[in-house]
């Protein structure tokens, strides 16, 4: 399917071109060039990037366009005169052959595979860790390297890269020594590239584990959820089997959001709309013990929501949800996206760019009015002219 | 996202067929305002590799090049035109074979 359309507007591009550069009719070649640009805009639409499919139909299409035909026709050079002699004969033989050899080099290139274009890249992984250990701060190691240090209960880290693959992890006690120290645990994970890994330590300091709560945080467009927001919830209450995540809002009519979350496990991806939420956390068998509540949670699309339901204290222990919001990444190509790169990392080159377009319009108006030649001086002409004193001549008398 | 359905291959050579059209255009044509237009063919072929080359990689880079491009290219066409403007008020002509000497 995509590639029927692109063949067929591939078709139309060129031909248009074509057409654009056999058409004697100056204005001809503007509206060909104009359906070219199209065709381009579409391709961008086919390439993930509406934002520039927008821009090249406004200003290319627009704006450029319409000002090669105001000048076209401002000075009437639809067609030129015909020509008596061309000045350069071997011009038209030696491009042609030029381009053909152009051509066919990229197209051998292509084929052969010369040209390594295949791989696609995929962003690394991401990974975080909280902390839902009560009474114990804690070190994480990947690969014998420490990425957090003394992460204290109910706190995290924020998302760092790591590079895909199986990862040796290896939780220690705050300030422990790795070389002889025993850690508290050590588990291999897998990361996967594209997603965002939240490493949990649960449980108790004597018995803790490491729950993996992975994600994709793209954007909610990606995934065909519009105006909604993703949430996943760990359960690290080591004293209840399973729990239930209830939206509590309406205390007439509780609706479930998770559903029989066992021990030590994370939910899978479950999506909510933006609002304010009263979130109530219930053992599974028993929906009159409310364990914990979260109150007026206010969440807006565009973020990925990880709920951590914590033990704080040993004997009579309550419960604690640890709330955390991360921003979802833009969907590639999105006006977002564009927006978000364009001031951040292309700050200068924006700059330079503008300067570049105010000396472009200061430049076309001094070489117009250039050409104009210096500017006619203004003859004052008074609105009565005082009328001429005439002199009687000499001759005059007597008449 | 998936895998492309198009190849990116195509793409490039999409973008290679109208760059060399528009240089075809540039050296062949003789009106000044058609060299200007293929001139915008050439870069509009540019554009169309750089996002293709942006989807292929995951990376937005490619993207803002290609606003980049279209913002300079606006200013170069007020520049242009306003040149070919100049030069029509001198030489009543705009055929670029008749503006090979300086002077008028």
């Amino acid at each position: 399917m995509e590639l029927t359309l692109f063949v067929i507007i591939g078709a139309v591009a060129v031909v248009s071109a074509a057409m654009m550069l056999f058409s004697e009719n100056a204005v001809h070649s503007a509206l060909f060039l104009i359906l070219n640009f199209a065709c381009i805009a579409f391709f961008f639409l086919m390439l993930h990037a509406p934002f520039l499919a927008m821009v090249q139909i406004t200003v290319y299409a627009g704006a450029i366009m319409v000002l090669f035909l105001f000048v076209i026709m401002l000075l009437g050079v639809e067609r030129l005169p015909p020509e008596k002699q061309p000045r350069f004969p071997w011009l038209i033989p030696a491009t042609l052959a030029l381009a053909l050899v152009f051509l066919v080099a990229v197209s051998a290139a292509i084929i052969q595979g010369e040209v390594e274009l295949t791989d696609q890249e995929v962003e690394a992984p991401y990974v975080r860790i909280i902390n839902a250990l009560d009474g114990q701060a804690i070190d994480l190691y990947l690969d014998g390297e420490r990425i957090a240090r003394a992460v204290t209960f109910r706190s995290s880290t924020g998302f760092e890269a790591r590079q895909a693959g199986e990862i040796d992890a290896a939780l220690y006690a705050a300030g422990a020594d790795p070389s002889a120290d025993d850690p508290l645990l050590e588990q291999v994970i897998t990361l996967k590239d594209g997603q965002a890994v939240s490493l949990t330590a649960v449980g108790t300091p004597d018995d803790p584990r490491l729950v993996l709560a992975a994600e994709d945080v793209s954007a909610a467009e990606d995934w065909g959820e519009k105006d909604k927001l993703r949430v996943i919830a760990v359960n690290a209450l080591p004293d209840q089997a399973a729990i239930d995540v209830l939206d509590v809002t309406n205390a007439d009519d509780a609706k479930t959001v998770i559903e029989a979350l066992p021990y030590g496990e994370a939910s899978g991806v479950t999506w909510i709309d933006e609002g304010s939420y009263d979130i109530g956390v219930y053992p599974t068998d028993d929906h009159d013990t409310r364990l914990a509540i979260l109150k007026d949670a206010d969440y807006e699309t565009s973020t990925a929501v990880l709920w951590v339901f914590a033990q704080q204290g040993s004997g009579t222990a309550t419960t604690v949800i640890i709330d955390l919001e991360t921003d979802v990444r833009p969907s590639f190509g999105s006006p977002t996206h564009v927006g978000q790169l364009l001031f951040s990392r292309y700050v200068l080159p924006f700059e330079m760019v503008s300067l570049v377009l105010l000396a472009a319009m200061v430049g076309a108006i001094i070489f117009t009015r250039e050409a104009l030649g210096p500017r006619p001086r203004m003859v004052r002409r008074l609105a009565n002219p005082p009328a001429k004193l005439e002199q009687p001549g000499a001759g005059d008398t007597g008449k | 996202m998936g895998t492309p359905e198009v190849p990116i291959e195509l793409y490039v050579l999409l973008s290679a067929i109208l760059f060399v059209m528009g240089a075809l255009g540039v050296l062949l044509r003789r009106n000044a305002i058609l060299i200007f237009m293929s001139v915008e063919l050439m870069l509009n072929a540019a554009n169309l590799a750089l996002a293709a080359f942006a989807r292929q990689w995951g990376n937005g880079d490619g993207h803002l090049m290609v606003f980049f491009v279209i913002t300079v290219a606006a200013a170069e066409v007020a520049v242009g035109l306003a040149l070919i403007v100049a030069i029509f008020r001198t030489k009543k002509s705009i055929n670029i074979d008749e503006l090979h000497m300086f002077k008028d």
